[in-house]
């Protein structure tokens, strides 16, 4: 078989293999087209950061700003408001780390202990429901419970002759609400991938343990957890790429004037100086930082994952 | 060879006429059609008819059409995210020919980058087709922003034409029905909120735990202002003002901190809606405390219990609390030489700006000509008699609350009449008459009591144009944030805790960019204004 003969092989082959496929990969193209006009076409735009932004202007056209491009970050880093809120998201989303992640393994262990189907399948239903609320109808049902003299539970609280507790208006108790409601609304939705790796659990492994003797605790500890370690170690590497990351609408809905120098975080910053205060650069400039810190705290815990021998993601 | 070059010339400007003159006007008309497009806010009401086309629309294109051979189309932008939107439509190349902001820092930002024409060459040039612009704006609010030294003019200030701003409400059959004065200072507004509360039970009968008597928002700037304002000294200088006149609410005048001071103590003698800071600037909560009869007092803009017709405060309130009730604005905070002082803002609006898209600068200066005229602004205002307004013998006129396609989307239709804000009959005395009979459903006496109050004693703040100050770019937003968290945090405080939270407060807002604003205008009033 000479080789013009090989390449023609080859290319039926790559004719036969597309007609037969032909419809995944049309499939794929949808995902496709959106990451490169909504994820990598977007990137060309960080320039902005190092550019004197113009809305007429094209991207291309706009001059570099001052000290070589790095105006932006120089203000950033010398705004109070900035350092606040960066101090805020990281203790916010530590906190939310160190409450709402072990949370979902937990419930996810217990509902798995559970051997009424029926009340399992419930619970499971019942927690996972508050994922499909907005933080915006969230923030007004926390009001209605949650407020100093009109709240429910303050109410109740108050007839009872208990001291009111403020939730809501004092920084301390406010960050307890916050993470508390954190975990509510997400609880159940984390736990369905905690399931699905503990249901791949070979249940020889249970039985096995059972005849050693091996207690309730004792499975969970040596069976259950080293089962689903390797899906606790990659959910916990994406959790560490958002460490800096914000969401919006949770702690815009949720803060108010008192708890102001705990609730403002990066995002509701970017909200105010940049789409309010139109200061794209400025914003542009904390975003790209936000989102830097980020990889890099995601390849960090990736190769930390690595080198205890677990399969990290990249 | 002069000869030669001097023919050439003159050739050369006959045929630039000549050129010229298919774009040129006649009788204020252009030969050719000429088409514009402007913005239109969309306030997405209840019932209300398609902004950008209805009855009123139709009016001002076939007017346009008639009158100037220029085809108006409008496009619409949401009233409460109109920055955002306008952001969008600029870096699209896409934004309307006419485009209008209550916000002159966006457009000065814009500006800064490029994308405003400067009108005023086009305003000296086409000066004589402007009559009627220049007669109701005047030279004062269509160069109100002119740059004093580089002469260029981004935006023309629409006329504020009712500058009225806050006044101080109270449910006048509480009054009556506890045998008490008007009061007639803060020891005696005091008094009254005292006694109010000590009364919950003669007031609201089983809902006495409700009694909120005097309610407050987040905004506790504006819903203080004339108690605040009452404590700024009244020898102070319209330069003071104006220096320190950056915040809108007035927070860095002198002693304005004494009026909040007063609002600490009521809020811990318990004399304040304790909530008011968890609910966000727009929510409906205080609205309908108000609404349902358990507020006794608050201040707010002159006449907002009587707006909305039957969804206005006091109509509501006269459904939960009987048909005595009601609230009534009353002059109850001397300043230091005892006078009820107004600080009323300056007479300016909304701000008119021409994007450098606008490839029609002339037929858009005649768009505002036209509206500026005062048979189409008053058609605007008033409507169609029978449908909108019923005439009056003395030539005032009285609202009715319109249906269908002839309804007005916002009050008077401020939206169309982008060159002036509030009702103008072409005469003082029918203007006050048919104002007072503008809120449908409300007794005269009312609006009446509180136009007077806004009219006593009331000085309008100054302005000094200096141009653009550079260290306010972008501060608004930032300052206004700070500007809310620091006054409710001082409302709130423990009252041995409040010197301490505003000072700090202040002095974090100073830092942040605000101490650098007072100090740009300082040295830019020695500038300008020795």
């Amino acid at each position: 078989m000479d080789s013009s003969q090989s390449k023609l092989k080859r290319r039926q082959e790559t004719v036969i293999y597309f007609r037969r496929y032909w419809t995944l990969y049309l499939l794929l193209l949808a995902p496709m087209v959106y990451l490169v006009v909504f994820k990598y076409i977007p990137i060309a735009y960080v320039q902005i950061a190092f550019k004197k932004y113009s809305i007429v202007n094209s991207i291309w056209e706009q001059p570099w700003a001052a000290n070589h491009g790095m105006e932006y970050f120089i203000k950033a880093f010398a705004n109070r408001d900035f350092l606040f809120a960066l101090r805020n998201t990281i203790t916010l989303n530590l906190l939310d780390l160190l409450v709402g992640f072990p949370a979902p393994i937990i419930l996810a262990i217990v509902l798995n202990e559970l051997r009424f189907k029926k009340l399992k399948s419930l619970t499971q239903t019942i927690a996972y429901m508050p994922h499909f609320l907005s933080w915006i109808i969230i923030a007004g049902l926390a009001l209605q419970v949650f407020a100093p003299s009109s709240g429910l539970l303050n109410v109740l609280f108050a007839k009872a002759g208990l001291p009111t507790i403020p939730f809501l208006n004092e920084p301390g108790h406010w960050i307890a609400t916050y993470v508390s409601l954190g975990v509510w609304q997400s609880i159940g939705w984390n736990t369905i991938i905690f399931l699905a790796a503990i249901t791949a659990i070979n249940p020889e492994l249970y039985e096995a343990a059972a005849m050693d003797g091996a207690g309730r605790m004792k499975r969970i500890w040596h069976v259950t957890l080293p089962g689903i370690r390797s899906t606790i170690i990659v959910m916990l590497i994406i959790r560490l790429g958002y460490i800096l990351g914000s969401e919006f609408d949770r702690p815009y809905a949720l803060g108010n004037a008192l708890v102001n120098n705990v609730s403002s975080v990066i995002a509701t910053f970017v909200y105010n100086y940049g789409i309010r205060g139109l200061q794209f650069s400025l914003t542009t400039a904390v975003g790209l930082f936000q989102s830097v810190v980020g990889v890099i705290f995601l390849l960090a815990a990736d190769r930390l994952a690595k080198k205890y021998g677990e399969r990290g993601i990249i | 060879m002069k000869k030669l070059l001097s023919m050439l010339l003159c050739l050369l400007l006959v045929a630039g006429l000549a050129y010229a003159a298919d774009d040129e006007l006649v009788n204020g008309k252009f030969k050719k059609t000429k088409s514009i497009v402007v913005e239109i806010y969309d306030r997405a009401n209840d019932g209300g008819s398609k902004p950008e086309d209805n009855f009123y629309t139709n009016y001002i294109k076939a007017g346009m059409l008639r009158d100037h051979n220029v085809a108006v189309t409008f496009k619409r932008v949401p009233r409460w995210t109109e920055v955002q939107v306008m952001n969008n439509l600029l870096a699209a190349n896409d934004a309307p020919d006419v485009c209008v902001t209550y916000s002159y820092p966006t457009i000065l930002t814009y500006a800064n980058m490029g994308g405003v024409v400067d009108m005023a060459p086009y305003l000296s040039k086409y000066k004589k087709e402007l009559p009627n612009l220049f007669s109701v704006l005047g030279d004062k609010n269509i160069y109100w922003d002119k740059d004093p030294k580089a002469g260029t003019l981004w935006a023309i200030e629409a006329l504020l034409f009712q500058n009225n701003r806050t006044s101080v409400f109270v449910r006048e059959d509480w009054l009556k029905k506890l045998n008490l004065k008007e009061p007639k200072n803060t020891k005696e507004f005091e008094a009254m909120l005292q006694a109010f509360k000590k009364n919950a039970p003669a007031l609201l009968g089983k809902d006495a735990d409700k009694m909120v008597p005097f309610s407050m928002s987040v905004d506790v700037g504006w819903r203080a202002d004339i108690l605040a304002t009452s404590f700024v000294p009244d020898a102070i200088t319209d330069k003071e003002m104006w220096i320190r006149g950056f915040d809108d609410r007035r927070l860095l005048w002198p002693n304005y901190k004494e009026g909040i001071r007063v609002l600490n103590k009521w809020y811990n003698d318990g004399l304040i809606w304790k909530d008011f800071p968890l609910y966000k600037m727009g929510d409906k909560t205080e609205d309908n405390l108000i609404k349902a009869g358990y507020v006794g007092a608050f201040i707010h803009n002159w006449d907002i219990p009587y707006r909305d017709g039957d969804n206005s405060y006091i109509a509501q309130l006269r459904k939960s609390a009987g048909p005595d009730a009601g609230y009534i604005a009353i002059e109850c905070f001397p300043n230091d030489s005892g006078k009820y002082r107004k600080y009323l803002s300056a007479p300016i609006d909304r701000k008119v700006f021409f994007p450098s898209t606008n490839k029609e600068p002339v037929a858009s200066l005649l768009y505002l000509d036209w509206l500026s005229k005062f048979e189409n602004r008053n058609f605007l205002q008033i409507g169609e008699p029978g449908v909108t307004h019923e005439p009056q013998a003395d030539g005032s006129v009285k609202t009715i609350a319109a249906k269908g396609d002839k309804i007005m989307n916002s009050a008077m239709n401020i939206d169309y009449t982008i060159v002036i804000n509030g009702l103008d009959m072409g005469d003082a005395a029918k203007t006050a008459k048919s104002l007072a009979m503008g809120y449908a459903g409300i007794e005269k006496r009312y609006i009446e009591r509180s136009y007077a109050i806004q009219r006593n004693q009331s000085r309008v703040t100054a302005n000094f144009n200096v141009g653009a100050v550079a260290s306010e770019e972008g501060m608004g937003p930032v300052e206004q944030e700070k500007r809310d968290n620091l006054l409710t945090q001082a409302v709130v405080a423990k009252t041995s805790d409040f010197d301490s939270v505003w000072d700090k407060g202040l002095k974090s807002i100073l830092d942040s960019g605000v101490q650098a604003i007072i100090d740009e205008r300082t040295a830019k009033y020695a500038q300008f204004y020795k």
